[in-house]
Parts: C-alpha cells; structure tokens; sequence
C-alpha cells in the first residue's frame, strides 16, 4: 500500500482530511468535504501558499452540501437587517463568515476591497446583481449590469475587477443565509449610492464572531439601500 | 423569528416536519407526551386540514404548520390558550380562513406570509398581545386603520403585496421598531409617520416614491432605511409651470397676516370657513399662511447612510426660502436648488384643504 492508501484507510478525520488537502495541492480528483470542519481545514491547506486558484475554491466550496447542524451556531439572524457572523480567521489568510438575511433584507452596492470574495449558498436563494464601477465623471444613476439568482449550495465569486454587486434576500417569505470567505481579509470597503455614483467607506462589523454575539455600538446604518 | 432557534428551558418539541404526511393520526402520541409539548412543528407536509387532536395539545406555545396546502385554520386552533407563536406561511389561507374566535388566542408572533390575503382578517386586529405579525407576499390592497389596535406590535412585515397607501393610523404603534413595506405601490409617506419614535428599520425599496417627507428627518432612531427601486427625485425640477395665486388667496393670506379679525357679521360663512382654514407655513421663521397654493421645494438631505434623499418641504411662497430643518442631519444643497430663480420654483395647487399635500 502507498502512504496515501494507507491515510485513506485510516478511517480517523483528520487523516481524511490531509488527503483532501494533498489531493487538492496536488490537483488530482477532488473529493468533497463531509463537513464543515473538513471544509475549513481544506481551506487551510489551500490558502497557505501565497497563490488563489479560483476556481478550485470555487469548486471546493460548492462541493460541500450545506447541513445546517453544522453551522447553525453562527446563524444569527437579527430583524432589523442582514448580520455578518465570523466563523473563522483563516490564519490570516482569509476570513471565514456565515450571512444571514432575513426576509427583504439587502445590502449596499458595495466593492471588495482588493480581495477575492467567495459567496455559497448555506439555505435559501440571494439575488445578485453586478454594477459597472462609476467613472468619476459620471454624475448619473449606476444601471445594473446583470442579475442572478443563486441557488442552495451554489457558489459565486466576484472581484473588484469584475466589478461591483449588490446581494439580497427577495423572498417574503423565507430567510437565506450564505457561507462568505474574502482573502485577505480586509475591514474597509466603499458603498454605492445607486442614484448618483456617489461612494461612501465603511468599515464592516460582526455580529458575532465563533458562534459567541459580539455587542457593537452602531447609531448610523453603514448601508446604502 | 426562527422557531428552531433558542429553546427555553423545559421546551418540549414534536417535530413532524418534512414528513410528506396528508394526514396526521395523533393518537400514536400518548396523552403526556400531548400535555407535555410545547412546540409542535408540521411544516412541508401536504396536509390539507390541521389534524383533529391538535386541540389536546393544550400547553403548546409554538405551532408551525407552513408548507402545507391549508385552507382553513380550524376553529380548534382557538382552544390553544397557551398559543404564542402561530407560523402558517406558504399555504392558501385567505380571509375566510380564519375561525371566527381567532382574536381571542394570545398570540404574540404571527406569521401569515405566502398566502392569498386579499385583506387583513378583522380577527387579526384584535391580537391586543401580537408583537411580531408578517403578512408578506399576499395580495393586501391596503393596510386598515384598525392597526393601530394591535398596541403591543414591534415587527411588522408587509412586503410584496398591493399596498398603494400608508394609513396615518400607523404612527399610533407606540412599539413599532421595524416596518418592511418592500415590494409594494407605496407613492407617498405620510408625514405623522414622525411619530414612531421606535422606529430602527423602514424598508421601502421596490416602490413608487418620488421624494419622502421632511418629518422623516425626526425619526432619531431609525438605523436602516431602504430606498431602492423607487424613482425618487435626483434633481429639483427647473421648468414648472408657474400659477399665481388666485385673488381669493392673496385676500385670505393679507387678513391673516395682519391679524384682521372677521366674523359672520363681516363676511358671508363659507368666506369665513374658508379663512379659518388657512394653514401656517412650516418655515419656523416664516409667519405667512397659505390655503390651496403652497410651493412644493424639494430639498436633498443626507440621512441613515444615504447620499441627497429628497425630502419634500411647504413653503406658503418663492420666496418663502429659508430652509425648514428639523433635525441636527447634515444638509447637502444641491448646487441647482441655489441658482434656480425663486419664481421659478414649483407651485401647487392642493385639492380640499383637509387633504394631504400630494
């Protein structure tokens, strides 16, 4: 038996997992995560060389089948708008968040920071649609570029080269929430007001971070709706 | 409101959801394990009735029954005295579907979503303990007055229906905290709206709002404000058609103005009802009046993250100019509103007085 047949045989979760990390660097037949503890591991090992292949953690990402026991300690919905909830730090390289959205809840037209932005869906459908960057002579209305609707499990990327979005829940009747990951990690992004290009930074807060509520003190929304 | 999440203490569940069931044979469950629950869920199954024993159930606190082809909430449902949370979205109830005694139960989170309301049910209004109540995606025409009734609401979510007007009734929600009227044929906000001093969420996107009251600028705790979709005003509009006042007007506003006093014995009744009419400019520093010709300003202000939200001000005349803030918000000023000639500025003439100024 090779080391890696003998990893596999193993039968116990972490030596799973290192075979999933090795078949990924090594670019051979990916095998989909069984949880969401494997997915972050999985990460781990993608994230820690300097490089992003985006499609492999597109597809990483989309191969794992949401299970709700798995993440509902992060989902922590709030009434008043749509919560960020930290689920982990990626060592650095990268922030981990679970998203919840409440019926009718959206967010701003908003850039990505110079990261690379990774949006599954955990439970429910988001609507997105894609902005063209205002140029700074433009003075008029941002037309939206196209829209989809993203479907359970399903798995977008986006990049400030791509351009701008925003994302809401249009349902009233279902709640959604959506697995994030953005590397680097960054604090800062710019919102869009759509009626007239003007843009606004933000720093982004969690609602809470490892399952635990972390209480922040916000009078003004940060969002342009 | 999640039914999964936060189970108290002494919760207990029966949970029958996603089973596929057309039916429901209570009888498999023992009559302590009835007395004992508290949260029963039924949701996505294809039940077309709610099962006869639900009645035995008599501590049950939350029932989901979502997902199911109901089109009657039977009258047992009202027997539930310990009832708090009813979740009945994505079924086919309509007002007849709710028995008759349905305001009796003390319910405090209902959610009737997904359904076919064409109206709100009398017998919602009566809810006196109803915190949270979601009627989104039905076919609501209207919000009735009667909601100021439910005295105790926080939430209320009406999204995605065919609601073309906001009752002034609202305001009396002195709990209100979030107000979702997304995805309707809204056209204007009326002004008492000020009044809901909890206010922390109104989502209006989706709608057909050209300019949004300056009251609104009073609401000190509003933190979320959505406004997409809806053609608001960008810039103030130069070519108006001017219309002087007509010589009844100019009359009116010169006795009131200089105080004249009148009386029956003076002028004939409806001239004297007609000045008892007169309505005060909002500019604070203006002590002019108006009656049917007010001019219509639209002034751009930054409020709750959001970039020259045009808000609709009164002014009794052009040259009635001075600005009427009402709270401390930062004031953008379009570079056009200052170079547009005052007689230039648009003017309306309002319908019966005791109408509000469209």
């Amino acid at each position: 038996m090779s080391s890696a047949e003998r990893r596999w045989f193993g039968g116990v979760e972490r030596l799973r997992e290192d075979f999933l990390s090795a078949a990924v660097m090594e670019h051979t037949e990916v095998v989909k995560p069984q949880s969401l503890q494997e997915l972050i591991a999985v990460l781990h090992r993608i994230f820690s060389g300097d490089e992003v292949n985006v499609e492999e953690v597109q597809s990483i990402m989309e191969s794992y089948e949401s299970n709700p026991q798995e993440w509902m300690k992060y989902a922590k919905f709030d009434e008043f708008r749509y919560t960020r909830n930290l689920v982990d730090e990626g060592n650095g390289k990268f922030n981990l968040m679970v998203l919840c959205w409440g019926e009718g809840h959206g967010s701003s037209i908003h850039d990505h920071a110079n990261s690379h932005c990774f949006m599954k869906m955990l439970q429910g459908q988001l609507k997105e649609t894609l902005f063209e960057w205002p140029d700074s002579k433009s003075h008029g209305s941002m037309k939206p570029k196209s829209q989809r609707v993203l479907q359970e499990n399903q798995c977008a990327y986006i990049s400030d080269s791509i351009g701008l979005h925003r994302v809401e829940n249009v349902s009233h009747t279902e709640r959604a929430a959506s697995l994030h990951l953005y590397s680097p990690p960054f604090q800062l992004c710019q919102t869009f007001d759509q009626r007239t290009g003007h843009k606004n930074t933000v720093k982004m807060t969690f609602w809470s971070k490892f399952g635990e509520r972390t209480t922040f003190e916000t009078t003004v929304s940060q969002e342009n709706n | 409101m999640d039914v999964f999440q936060s189970l108290e203490q002494g919760d207990s569940v029966l949970d029958l959801s996603r089973l596929d069931l057309d039916s429901v044979d209570m009888d498999g469950v023992s009559e302590e394990r009835r007395r004992e629950t508290t949260r029963l869920y039924l949701a996505s199954n294809r039940l077309a009735v709610l099962p006869d024993a639900l009645c035995l159930f008599a501590n049950l606190q939350v029932l989901d029954v979502s997902s199911n082809g109901l089109e009657l909430i039977c009258e047992d449902v009202t027997r539930l005295t310990k009832l708090k949370t009813l979740i009945a979205k994505n079924n086919r109830l309509d007002a007849q579907s709710l028995p008759k005694d349905f305001g009796c139960l003390q319910l405090e989170v209902l959610n009737l979503s997904g359904n076919r309301f064409e109206e709100l049910p009398p017998q919602c209004l009566k809810l006196r303990r109803l915190r949270s109540l979601s009627v989104g995606g039905n076919r609501l025409r209207a919000i009735p007055a009667e909601i100021e009734n439910l005295t105790s609401l926080e939430l209320l979510y009406l999204g995605g229906n065919l609601i073309s007007f906001i009752p002034p009734e609202l305001a009396n929600l002195p709990h209100l905290s979030y107000l979702g009227l997304c995805d309707n044929r809204i056209q204007s906000v009326p002004p008492q709206l000020t009044r809901l001093h909890s206010l922390r969420s109104l989502s209006l996107h989706n709608n057909l709002l050209t300019y949004l009251p300056r009251e609104i600028l009073s609401l000190v705790h509003l933190q979320e404000l959505s406004l997409r979709g809806n053609p608001l005003v960008v810039r103030f509009v130069r070519d108006m058609t001017y219309d002087p006042p007509s010589l009844l007007e100019l009359a009116g506003r010169s006795i009131k103005s200089r105080n004249l006093p009148y009386s029956p014995q003076d002028v004939p009744s409806h001239l004297v009802n007609y000045l008892d009419m007169a309505s005060k400019c909002p500019n604070p520093k203006c002590a002019g009046v108006y009656f049917d010709s007010c001019v219509r300003h639209i002034k751009f202000v930054d409020f709750c993250g959001k970039y020259r939200l045009p808000l609709m001000h009164y002014l009794c005349s052009p040259e009635c100019s001075s600005p009427c803030s009402s709270a401390p918000q930062s004031d953008v000023d379009s570079e056009d509103e200052s170079s547009v000639p005052a007689d230039r500025l648009q003017r309306v003439l309002l319908g019966p007085l005791t109408e509000a100024p469209e």
